[in-house]
């Protein structure tokens, strides 16, 4: 169960920790939703716990939250248990949630006097950042999807807190406000917040985050920076071209890093890993007729995670679907 | 007002303003009914109110109209509301006091009460008049007792109904068999025996009559004061408990 926190650690806990979770469980009903989760969050980073629907991510963070009792396992949050410590807690932690609304009613001015404590002061200035200034007289029920997610990072934001959890963040937004609220998270990295991101975004993950935790079913899969999860998780880099005439393909299959060559007539596509990129580009450019149809694709984060969702790194699905009928 | 009860009453009340649900069946409904059944029966001393003015016996009955609609209607769909949208969860997660939402909730219900019942008095003035009040201690405690009684038991609805839906036709449901019987129905003589004594064991009818009987001299109602205190208590301790955040 939770111990009480504020005088003891939890083992292997370092001062730096924010966020600090051991062997934590919650069932609902007889199915664990997290079962046995470790977590780490430093002071200053910005976290991101990934995974499909259903993973556990947002019940961990209601736990974190003191919003959920857990079923087993130690919390630390700042410094507290935030199941017994929660009034303490709360102040310093500034949290958006992913299903929750404000009164239909109440005008976005309203809602900042309402969430801004004494302390705080930079409620116009956070209405300003995220572009709310003008519907600051708007009820609550006219703001577009977009603009309910900025007035609860506003809101999260309102009381200086020195941990953020956000949760689905950008969830319904276009593209050009996603790029707004990323920029405003990495301010808020830049001041040395500590944020911790749940999403299942992955392209967000890469962007924002100075590690993640990636989820399956309550469970830590793995964790580490994005480029790392990438490295041990990732599908082969792939170069595909149309060959130039004096180049052989057993050439090609002999480089360092090939794992495959695929051909359908002259198209060609090679796969390895990122060593490839270099050694066929130098093949190309020594055999003086490099392609122009030439295309590289990398692994990313969602290959990664795809990855590690299935076990093994997987054949790329795209130089497949590119040369349906093709040969090896 | 920088406190958070603070910041949520001065929210709430704004809040309230706006909702017309509040408007239609806290200021409104109340005075519009006591002006048609008011003037229905005339003003000459009837002995089926207890030998009073039928006007004075409506203008000193529909306060408590004001207290169960705030406490039936208003309160549990309002509640009800912020539990299905995640409201309340957000409020939590801000750091607001485990206390401070159910402190507003009360407060604001006490003072939409205060400000209904207060214009249900100045319509009444030009209209009927108001009795003048027999026992003005009684009265007063009657209806603070009554409203306290009836917030509470609004909030603790609202607490316990799982949505806004829900709450408002289980409030209606319990609004107007009250309303009827308890307060702006027929007077409790000209009842038969079946539906008198299902009006006797209601609620609001303790209320009204702890207010009625003292303020136009019909009688001290102490019996009904008692159940509307120990009403008050009960109701006023769950519900606190059970709108902590």
């Amino acid at each position: 169960m939770c111990r009480a926190a504020g005088l003891g650690t939890i083992d292997g806990m370092s001062e730096l920790d924010v966020v600090t979770v051991r062997g934590l469980r919650k069932t609902y009903g007889t199915r664990a939703v997290v079962d046995g989760l470790d977590l780490d969050v430093h002071a200053g980073e910005i976290v991101g716990l990934i995974g499909a629907n259903g993973a556990g991510k947002t019940t961990t963070v209601e736990c974190i939250q003191g919003l959920r009792r857990p079923d087993a396992g130690m919390l630390r949050v700042l410094g507290y248990d935030p199941v017994t410590q929660a009034e303490q807690l709360r102040p310093l932690v500034g949290s958006q949630l992913q299903d929750s609304a404000l009164p239909d009613r109440l005008r976005v001015g309203e809602a900042v006097e309402l969430f801004a404590t004494s302390r705080t002061s930079d409620g116009g200035e956070l209405l300003e950042r995220f572009g709310l200034v003008e519907r600051r007289k708007s009820p609550f029920s006219s703001l577009s999807g977009g603009e309910r997610q900025r007035l609860f990072l506003v809101l999260a934001l309102l009381n200086r807190p020195r941990l953020v959890i956000l949760d689905e963040l950008t969830q319904g937004l276009d593209p050009s406000a996603r790029r707004s609220v990323w920029a405003a998270v990495r301010q808020l990295h830049d001041a040395g917040t500590t944020v911790l991101l749940v999403t299942h975004e992955l392209d967000e993950a890469e962007a924002l985050c100075d590690r993640v935790f990636v989820m399956r079913s309550g469970q830590v899969l793995d964790a580490g920076p994005p480029a790392e999860l990438v490295d041990r998780h990732g599908r082969r880099a792939s170069v595909r071209f149309t060959l130039p005439v004096g180049i052989p393909l057993d050439g090609l299959r002999h480089l360092d890093g090939v794992r495959d060559v695929e051909w359908d007539g002259r198209r060609v596509a090679v796969h390895g890993d990122r060593r490839i990129i270099a050694h066929v580009g130098a093949v190309l450019v020594r055999s003086g007729s490099v392609p122009t149809d030439l295309s590289v694709r990398v692994p990313d984060l969602e290959d990664a995670l795809l990855g590690l969702l299935d076990g093994e790194p997987a054949a790329d699905a795209a130089a497949e679907d590119e040369l349906v009928g093709g040969h090896r | 007002m920088s406190t958070a009860v603070g910041r949520l009453v001065r929210a709430e009340l704004k809040l309230m303003t706006r909702d017309p649900l509040v408007l239609t069946f806290v200021f409104a409904f109340p005075v519009v009914t006591m002006l048609i059944i008011g003037g229905s029966f005339g003003t000459e001393p009837d002995p089926a109110f207890a030998g009073v003015n039928p006007a004075h016996w409506y203008v000193a009955s529909y306060l408590t109209v004001v207290i169960a609609a705030t406490g039936l209607v208003m309160l549990p769909v309002h509640l009800a509301s912020y539990r299905e949208r995640g409201v309340l969860r957000r409020f939590a997660v801000a750091g607001f006091p485990r206390w401070s939402f159910a402190i507003a909730q009360l407060v604001v219900g006490l003072l939409t009460t205060a400000v209904a019942c207060a214009l249900l008095l100045i319509v009444a003035v030009p209209v009927y008049g108001i009795p003048a009040v027999h026992d003005t201690w009684r009265v007063g405690a009657a209806l603070a007792l009554g409203a306290l009684g009836f917030v509470s038991l609004g909030v603790l609805l609202g607490t316990l109904l799982p949505s806004a839906r829900a709450a408002q036709a289980v409030g209606l449901l319990l609004f107007f068999p009250s309303f009827l019987l308890g307060a702006g129905g027929p007077p409790p003589n000209v009842m038969g025996s079946a539906l008198r004594t299902i009006a006797d064991r209601l609620p609001l009818t303790l209320v009204t009559n702890a207010v009625r009987g003292p303020w136009l001299g019909v009688g001290n109602a102490s019996g009904s004061l008692l159940a509307v205190a120990i009403l008050a208590a009960a109701a006023t301790v769950v519900a606190a408990r059970r709108a902590v955040l």
